[in-house]
C-alpha cells in the first residue's frame, strides 16, 4: 500500500503553490510547522501527518461548501449571491466617539462591546498589528480595548491563527472578527467537529467583514516606496465610492493612489476568491456605498444577519440603544448583490483560466449550487 | 616527568604523532609551528608540553602557511624548526613552500604532513606526496613508530645536508596508533640563533635568503637533489623482506607495508612473495629499485590514495625498457587495488590473492555466525552534534530565518564540526548545500551574492568558526564587503578550535605555550572593515532568529553576525549543566497533531530520545548536557528546564 501524502505536503501543493493561500492563519497555531512571516504562511520543518487540521481547516482547499452552508445556516435564508440572509440593515454605533474612530460606521466595534458585557463573549480576536507592521490576530479580553482596532489595514491578518493559538483548557468564549477566508476556515472548523478539537465549542460569534481583496504586503511595501511612503508612516486606508481611488492617510497627509496601481498590489490568492461578504459570518458588516447617497452613506455599515446568533445581537444593540439602525432603500440590497455576483462570475474565471478546465475548480467544486450557477 | 622527555635507550609507548615530537627533540629542533588539524595535531601539542624543559618555541600559527613563514624564519636563523600540518595544510602553505624550496633553508627545517587516506576526519583525501615531486624536495614516510622517530631525527640532518625543506608524510594509521619506541639521547644545548644576509648571493648560508638568479639556484637545487638520491640508495630505511626470487614483488611504504605483511599472513604467501619497503618514496633509490624489479617478473605498488609510488617506479622501469620484458605491474593504475579511500589489510589481501591465485583462509564458520550477530546489536548512528552544542541552535536559528524569509536562501558552508550541517543535511535543517577548504565559505559566498545580474536573487549566508575565521576567512570578508557583496557572514564562536581539542587561536587570551596575551577581537576587526555587526547568543533562540530575519530582509553588503557560545564538551563546560532539563508527561503531546515529535524527529539533540512504549518525548539525562535549547522549541512547553543546582 502506498503510504498517504502528508496534509503538510498537500497544503503545499494545493494551496501554497497555486498561489492559493489567503494568510488567514487557519493552518497556524496548530503545531510548530506553519508560520505567517510577512503576510506569507511557510512551513518551517517537514510534518508527516497525514490527517492534519492544517489541511482541514484550510479555507481554500477541497470541501463540500455547499453541505457546510447547508449544515451551518437556514435552508430557507441562503441565496446564491450573498449566502444566508435573515436582515439587512443600514447601521452606525450610537456612539459618536467610537465613530470617529472607526472605519465606517462603527458597527462591528459596538457590536463585540455588546456582546462582552451581555456575556454573549468573554474575549475578542481582532486584527492588530506589531512592530514589524505585520498584521496580526490579537485576543482583546477587556471590552475597553477594543477600540485601537477599529481601522482597515487591507493587509490579511492571520486571525484566524490567534484563535488555534488560544491555550486549549481557556474556558471562554470567543468573538472572532473575521474576512470571508476566515470565517470561511472557522465554519470548517465548526462544520468538521473533530474529536480532538474542541476548542471549537468556544467560538461563540463571528463577525465578517465585506472584502473584496486584501493586498500583498511585498507589493503593498514597494507602492507606498513608491509615494515614499512607509508602514511605519501609515494612519490608515480606505476606499472613498465612486472615485477609483486608494486613500493612503499617513502622518504627512492623504495620498491618493490610482486603483488599477492599487489593483497590481492585490494579494494572488483574492482572485480566486467568490465570498466578498463573509457568507459564513453569523453576521456581516461593511461599508454602504451606493448609487448617489455616497457621501451621506460614508458614516453608515451595511450589516447583513445571517445565522439566530447574530439576529439576537442585532436585535439586543437595537434595543439597549448601542446601534443606530436604518432599513435600507430597496435598490442597497440589488446593489450589493449584484456587486457579490460579479465578484463570483470574475473568480470563477480566474480559476477556470488557472485550471485550464471547468471540470477542475481547484478548492471549489462543480456540483455547488451557488459556482453552478456563476460560471 | 612527561614521557616525551624519556631517557636514551629507554622504551616507551608513543603515539605515532608523539614518536615524531620525540624525534624533532632529538634532533634538537627549537622551534616547532602549526596548525591545529586531525591528524596532526598532537605533535605540536605534545611539543608544547615540553617546550619549557627542552628550551623551544612553539606556536599555533593563525594558518599553516604562516606557520612555515615562521619555522623558516628559524631556519634562516641556524635553528632546527619543524612545521606540521594535515594534507589540506600543504596547500594552504604551498604558495611560500614553492618560494621557499627555491631560496633553499639553512637550520634543518622539516615539514610534517599528517594525512588522511579515506577522509575520517577531512572533506578531502589529498595526498600531498605530489608537492614533494613538484618541488623537487625529499620526501620520507616512516612504516612504524620506530621509524616515525629515527626518520624526523634524521630529516633534520638531511635538511642540513641539502639546504632545504625535507617533508615527512604520516597517515592516520600512523600518526593515531601507538607502539614502543626506544629513545634516542636528547641534546644537551640549543643553538644559539644568528641571521646572515650580507655575503654572495649565491651562497646559502650567509647570503640574502632569495630564490634569485632563480635558473642558477635551481639548478644547484636539482644538483643537491642528486645527491639525496645517493644517500638514499644506502639507507637503512628502505629494506627488502622476502625470497631472492619472489613471484610478486610488492613495492610499498608507509602504514601500507603493514597492511602488505597482514595480507601476506592471510594469505600465507611469505615465501611466493617478497616485500621492497620503502621510506624515501622521493626522489626514489634507482639502482636498488632496479636491482629488485629484475629479481621478479610480477610487481604491485601497494600504497594509499593516488598511484604516487606506481607512476614513479613505472618511470624507473621505462629508464630500463628494455629488461622489462615479459614483466607486468599491478596497482592503483590496472585496478589490482581501489583507486581511492584507505587500505587495509583485507583489502591487500584480497588483491594479492587475485594476482597469485591464492584463496585466503576462510574465518571458522561458527566466528562469522558470531561477528554477524554482534555486529547487528550495534545501532546504525549518523553523524549529528553532540548534546547541547551550540552549533545545532545556530543552524536551528538559520534554518528557521531561511524559511521565513521564503526565498530559498541558502548557506556556504565552511571547515569545523559545523561542516556536520553539509556532511549530514539533516543535521543542519538542510541549509547547508556547500563546503570547501578553510574559508572558501566565505569567498563562495561574495560570489553567489554578486550574481543577482544573472537571475540568482535569493539571501546568501556563510558560517565559519572562530579559528576558521582568522585563518583564511578574513580576505573573502574584506573582498565580499569591499565589492558589496550582500551576504550575512554568520561566525560561529564556540570559543577554541573545538574540533581539534581547543587548541588557542587569536581570539583567545592565550597562547600554544600557555603565555597570556591580548584577544584578537572579532568584532572588532568586522567593524573596522566597515561591516554592519550584531552579536548574539544562539541558545537565545528568539533574539537570534529576529537579528537573522532582519537581516536577510536587509539590502546592504556585510552583515555580521556573532553568535558566540561554548562548545558543549569545551574544558569549562564538559561535566556541568547549566539547566535540569525533564519532560512532562502531562504536556507532552507527542504523536497527536500537533507536534509531531518536533523535539526527536526534527530538532535530533541525541540527549532527547523518543519513548516508544509511552509515546512521549524523554531526556537522558546521562547525554542531556543541559544547554535548555529543546525546552524553547517545544510547542507545548513540555520540556522544562530548571537552573542545575551544580550550575557554574
Amino acid at each position: 500500500m502506498g503510504k498517504k501524502t502528508s496534509s503538510q505536503i498537500k497544503l503545499k501543493k494545493d494551496v501554497l503553490e497555486q498561489s492559493l493561500c489567503t494568510g488567514c492563519g487557519a493552518c497556524v497555531g496548530l503545531c510548530p510547522y506553519q508560520f505567517i512571516y510577512r503576510d506569507r504562511t511557510v512551513q518551517l520543518h517537514d510534518c508527516d501527518l497525514t490527517d492534519g487540521k492544517c489541511y482541514a481547516f484550510c479555507p481554500r482547499t477541497p470541501a463540500d461548501y455547499a453541505g457546510i452552508r447547508e449544515k451551518l445556516f437556514e435552508s430557507g435564508d441562503l441565496t446564491p449571491e450573498i449566502g444566508a440572509v435573515k436582515g439587512f440593515y443600514l447601521s452606525r454605533a450610537a456612539d459618536s466617539d467610537l465613530r470617529a474612530r472607526a472605519q465606517h460606521g462603527g458597527t462591528v466595534t459596538a457590536l463585540l462591546e455588546l456582546a462582552m458585557d451581555a456575556g454573549i463573549i468573554d474575549a475578542a480576536i481582532v486584527s492588530g498589528q506589531n512592530d514589524a507592521f505585520e498584521q496580526e490576530g490579537r485576543c482583546i479580553e477587556e471590552r475597553n480595548g477594543l477600540r485601537g482596532f477599529a481601522k482597515s489595514r487591507f493587509i490579511v491578518s492571520p486571525t484566524v491563527a490567534a484563535f488555534n493559538s488560544l491555550p486549549g483548557d481557556s474556558p471562554k468564549k470567543i468573538g472572532v472578527v473575521a474576512t470571508p477566508c476566515q470565517a470561511l476556515s472557522l465554519a470548517k472548523m465548526k462544520a468538521a467537529k473533530l474529536e480532538d478539537h474542541q476548542k471549537i465549542d468556544q467560538l461563540k460569534l463571528v463577525i465578517g467583514l465585506f472584502c473584496g481583496w486584501t493586498l500583498s504586503m511585498e507589493k503593498l511595501h514597494g507602492l507606498l516606496h513608491q509615494y515614499r511612503l512607509s508602514f511605519g508612516a501609515l494612519t490608515g486606508m480606505d476606499i472613498p465610492a465612486g472615485k477609483n481611488i486608494l486613500e493612503i492617510y499617513s502622518k504627512t497627509g492623504v495620498t491618493s493612489v490610482p486603483m488599477d496601481e492599487v489593483d497590481a498590489c492585490v494579494r494572488t490568492a483574492c482572485r480566486y476568491c467568490i465570498d466578498s461578504t463573509a457568507e459564513f459570518a453569523d453576521l456581516s458588516v461593511g461599508a454602504a456605498r451606493f448609487g448617489g447617497e455616497c457621501d451621506e452613506m460614508r458614516g453608515w455599515n451595511q450589516v447583513i444577519v445571517r445565522s439566530d446568533r447574530g439576529k439576537e445581537l442585532v436585535e439586543l444593540a437595537v434595543s439597549k440603544g448601542v446601534l443606530e439602525v436604518r432599513h435600507a432603500p430597496a435598490h442597497s440590497l440589488q446593489e450589493l448583490k449584484k456587486a457579490a455576483v460579479e465578484k463570483k462570475k470574475k473568480a470563477l474565471r480566474q480559476i477556470v483560466d488557472k485550471s485550464r478546465s471547468k471540470k477542475n475548480l481547484l478548492y471549489l467544486r462543480s456540483d455547488d449550487p451557488v459556482v453552478k450557477k456563476y460560471l | 616527568m612527561n614521557k616525551l622527555l624519556s631517557p636514551a635507550k629507554s622504551k616507551v609507548l608513543f603515539l605515532g604523532n608523539e614518536a615524531i615530537a620525540r624525534g624533532a627533540l632529538e634532533a634538537g629542533v627549537s622551534v616547532a609551528t602549526g596548525y591545529p588539524g586531525t591528524p596532526s595535531s598532537e605533535v605540536i601539542e605534545s611539543l608544547a608540553s615540553v617546550a619549557e624543559d627542552r628550551n623551544l618555541y612553539v606556536e599555533w600559527s593563525v594558518n599553516e602557511k604562516v606557520a612555515l613563514e615562521v619555522a623558516a624564519a628559524a631556519s634562516f636563523a641556524g635553528l632546527r624548526s619543524l612545521c606540521v600540518m594535515k594534507q589540506n595544510g600543504v596547500n594552504v602553505a604551498s604558495d611560500f613552500l614553492l618560494h621557499l624550496t627555491a631560496s633553499g633553508t639553512r637550520g634543518g627545517l622539516v615539514l610534517v604532513s599528517c594525512e588522511d587516506p579515506g577522509a575520517l576526519s577531512s572533506v578531502n583525501e589529498g595526498d600531498s606526496r605530489y608537492f614533494a615531486r613538484m618541488l623537487e624536495i625529499p620526501l620520507l614516510e616512516p612504516s612504524d613508530f620506530q621509524e616515525a622517530k629515527d626518520l624526523t631525527k634524521w630529516a633534520f640532518e638531511l635538511s642540513e645536508t641539502i639546504g632545504n625543506v625535507v617533508m615527512l608524510r604520516s597517515v592516520t594509521r600512523m600518526s593515531h596508533a601507538s607502539g614502543n619506541v626506544v629513545c634516542g639521547k636528547l641534546p644537551a644545548k640549543n643553538r644559539k640563533a644568528h641571521f646572515d644576509y650580507d655575503g654572495p648571493v649565491m651562497d646559502s648560508q650567509t647570503g640574502p635568503m632569495i630564490s634569485t638568479p632563480v635558473v642558477a639556484k635551481h639548478l644547484l637545487h636539482q644538483q643537491k637533489l642528486k645527491d639525496v638520491k645517493a644517500l638514499f640508495e644506502k639507507s637503512p630505511f628502505n629494506r627488502y623482506e622476502g625470497p631472492a626470487k619472489p613471484e610478486l614483488l610488492i613495492v610499498t611504504g608507509s602504514a601500507c607495508f603493514l597492511y602488505a605483511k597482514e595480507a601476506f599472513e592471510i594469505l600465507g604467501i611469505k615465501r611466493r612473495a617478497g616485500i621492497l619497503k620503502l621510506a624515501t618514496t622521493w626522489p626514489l633509490p634507482s639502482a636498488l629499485l632496479k636491482k629488485h624489479l629484475l629479481a621478479t617478473d610480477r610487481i604491485c605498488i601497494v600504497e594509499e590514495v593516488m598511484p604516487f609510488l606506481e607512476e614513479n617506479v613505472k618511470v624507473q622501469a621505462a629508464g630500463m625498457i628494455s629488461r622489462m620484458t615479459g614483466k607486468s605491474f599491478f596497482g592503483k593504475l590496472d585496478g589490482t587495488l581501489p583507486s581511492a579511500g584507505e587500505l587495509n589489510p583485507d583489502i591487500v589481501a584480497d588483491a594479492l590473492g587475485k594476482i597469485l591465485k591464492v584463496k585466503r583462509k576462510m574465518l571458522p564458520a561458527a566466528y562469522v555466525a558470531e561477528a554477524k550477530k554482534a555486529a547487528a546489536l550495534a545501532p546504525p548512528r549518523e553523524q549529528t552534534f553532540c548534546a547541547g552544542c551550540p552549533h545545532r541552535a545556530s543552524f536551528w536559528n538559520i534554518h528557521n530565518a531561511i524559511a521565513l524569509d521564503g526565498r530559498k536562501g541558502f548557506v556556504c558552508g565552511d571547515i569545523g564540526c559545523y561542516s556536520m550541517a553539509a556532511l549530514s543535511p539533516a543535521t543542519g535543517y538542510h541549509t547547508m548545500p556547500t563546503l570547501h577548504s578553510m574559508g572558501s565559505g566565505t569567498g563562495l559566498a561574495s560570489g553567489f551574492a554578486r550574481l543577482t545580474q544573472f537571475g540568482l536573487d535569493k539571501p546568501i549566508l556563510t558560517v565559519c568558526g572562530d579559528s576558521t575565521f582568522y585563518h583564511a576567512v578574513i580576505p573573502a570578508l574584506i573582498n565580499a564587503q569591499h565589492n558589496r557583496a550582500d551576504i550575512t557572514f554568520i561566525v560561529l564562536d564556540n570559543a577554541g578550535t573545538a574540533m581539534t581539542g581547543f587548541q588557542p587561536h587569536p581570539g583567545l587570551a592565550i597562547t600554544a605555550l600557555k603565555e597570556t596575551v591580548p584577544a584578537v577581537d572579532i568584532a572588532a576587526i568586522c567593524t573596522a572593515i566597515g561591516a554592519k555587526v550584531a552579536l548574539s547568543d544562539p541558545f537565545d533562540l528568539a533574539g537570534t532568529g529576529k537579528i537573522l530575519t532582519d537581516y536577510l530582509a536587509e539590502k546592504g553588503s556585510v552583515k555580521v553576525l556573532i553568535l558566540r557560545q561554548a562548545c558543549a564538551l569545551s574544558p569549562e563546560k564538559k561535566g556541568k549543566k547549566q539547566f535540569e532539563v525533564k519532560v512532562d508527561d502531562a504536556l507532552c503531546v507527542g504523536e497527536a497533531c500537533g507536534c509531531n515529535r518536533l523535539c526527536t524527529r526534527i530538532f535530533r539533540c541525541p540527549g532527547l530520545t523518543w519513548d516508544r512504549t509511552k509515546k512521549k518525548a524523554v531526556v537522558d539525562e546521562v547525554i542531556c548536557a543541559g544547554c535548555g535549547v529543546c525546552a524553547s522549541i517545544c510547542p507545548q512547553n513540555a520540556i522544562v528546564k530548571t537552573q542545575a543546582s551544580q550550575a557554574m
